[in-house]
């Protein structure tokens, strides 16, 4: 609740009102509240709760009042907090049949074949069952809010009737919208540190991170295709030299008074292990002279599995969905290396499926057109 | 023009007068009784061991189906007269047998306490 004019003046620069996730989404608001809240001096028809700007609103409540006009219904709807003007267009798709659908009861015939005509006209009639309110039916509407003659009033964006027998649905977002409120709604916006977020998408943070794009640019642009840890440790020195002594992170605190070399080793290990766990390297055969593939950059391993794809996509048992993801991984295990992970395998199958040369047909089934 | 909103009160609150006359009220209980020649219905509860009444008047929002036990859901004004007393003039009056009251209740309370609370914070504020 923010009544005072002075909290106005105060409202945050439009530029920065989509970085609150609440304002392009419909903020179930107690219809108190939407009553409430101040209009942007900026922008007219935004509000404000507290310090987030709202766009929209969605709202669940009872019928109390009810206006019909030729093109609209308005709803007078309480939520128990308040009631609220809902403004309702009526369906122009339903006003041009709205004859054949209250006829439509006497011309039922029964020959039991699909109808599709009827079907229309049962799913028009349903349409308007749901649309159609008396005073006393339960009502959600959400749509952007606005001001006319001096009274707020939802323009309803969506609209129907609530089938709630036994207060279900009431029941759910009475205990729902509280938590709303006070994990959400109430809790100030930190603007700041959006923009902060903002600037910083393009820019790791942590080392780790730091050290992992690193890695995955040098090995990108030198098109690697397999390396030893030893070859490539010399790429993040000026990771480690760059840290300062007294550095913030915990993991490098424990470390500080380590030589840079044990640092770096460390480091690198982490991040191989990251980009093992992600699958983007895989180790082809595990022995003492480590030698790790670049999966994304392993054209042996992409052609056997476009192979296994292409072949057993003919077999019948494949043929309809096409072949499914643990299956190409264990044909891959047995044909290319034990050691693809899941992982490494679904970066495989997502750069074929990339260059148009396997199909999707599922969320884990491929095949070869 | 609008009518006040339906606040949820407990029957118990209403039939113990603690709620206002002219308060607009949302309540529930078990249909007691109707009476269609006076347009009268009796909407009863059990709190604490007790039970509760609250009186409705039905006139409009009749005709309506009663099923005599079941749950009712009603919103309306509170009014007094002189021969029947306090009773909520309903102006909706919905059959929602089946409701689970524990959770409406915890429900009504879990509402309360938001507010509650956020008022307090404005005026600690």
């Amino acid at each position: 609740m923010q009544p005072e004019r002075g909290d106005m003046e105060g409202e945050p620069p439009s530029m920065l009102w989509g970085l609150d996730p609440i304002f392009s989404a419909f903020a179930r608001l107690y219809i108190k509240d939407i009553l409430k809240m101040n209009e942007s001096c900026q922008v007219p028809g935004i509000y404000f709760y507290r310090s987030h700007p709202i766009s929209k609103v969605d709202v669940l409540g009872t019928v109390v009042y009810k206006r019909e006009r030729e093109d609209f219904f308005c709803y007078g709807v309480d939520d128990g907090t308040g009631v609220i003007n809902s403004l309702c267009w009526k369906d122009e798709q339903w006003r041009e049949h709205g004859e054949p659908v209250k006829a439509s009861k006497s011309t039922v015939t029964n020959t039991g074949g699909f109808n599709p005509a009827e079907q229309l006209k049962k799913l028009l009639q349903a349409q308007h069952n749901s649309s159609h309110l008396e005073i006393g039916d339960v009502l959600r509407v959400r749509g952007p809010g606005k001001t006319s003659r001096e009274q707020r009033e939802i323009r309803a964006s969506t609209y129907y009737k609530v089938t709630d027998p036994v207060l279900a649905v009431q029941i759910a977002w009475m205990l729902e919208v509280p938590q709303l409120y006070r994990k959400f709604y109430d809790k100030p916006f930190q603007w700041s540190s959006g923009m902060h977020d903002l600037n910083a998408t393009s820019a790791p943070v942590t080392l780790l991170e730091q050290a992992c794009s690193l890695l995955k640019d040098f090995l990108r642009e030198k098109a690697v295709e397999r390396f030893r840890p030893y070859d490539l440790r010399e790429q993040l020195v000026p990771l480690v030299s760059s840290i300062p002594s007294a550095s913030t992170s915990t993991h490098q605190e424990a470390v500080t008074n380590q030589s840079t070399s044990k640092q770096l080793h460390a480091l690198f290990r982490e991040t191989l292990q990251l980009l093992e766990d992600e699958g983007l390297v895989f180790r082809k055969v595990i022995s003492q002279d480590q030698v790790f593939q670049v999966t994304e950059n392993d054209k042996e391993l992409h052609r056997v599995t476009r192979d296994i794809i292409r072949e057993d996509s003919r077999r019948e048992k494949y043929a309809e969905k096409g072949c499914h993801v643990l299956h190409i991984l264990s044909s891959v295990r047995q044909s290319y290396s034990q050691n693809v992970s899941k992982m490494a395998m679904d970066v495989v199958l997502r750069s074929l499926e990339c260059n148009s040369e396997i199909i999707s047909t599922t969320d884990s089934h491929y095949t070869v057109l | 023009m609008l009518p006040a909103p339906g606040v949820f009160y407990f029957p118990w609150e209403i039939s113990s007068g603690a709620v206002q006359e002219g308060t607009t009220v949302r309540t529930f209980g078990k249909l007691k009784c109707y009476q269609p020649a006076d347009s009268q219905a009796v909407l009863s509860s059990q709190h604490a061991s007790t039970q509760h009444q609250v009186k409705v008047h039905t006139a409009f929002v009749e005709p309506f189906n009663p099923i005599l036990g079941a749950q009712y859901i009603v919103l309306g004004d509170l009014e007094s007269t002189e021969r029947d007393g306090l009773m909520v003039c309903a102006r909706v009056l919905n059959c929602v047998d089946g409701v689970d009251l524990t959770l409406l209740q915890s429900a009504i309370n879990e509402q309360r306490k938001y507010f509650h609370d956020r008022e307090g914070e404005v005026n600690t504020q």
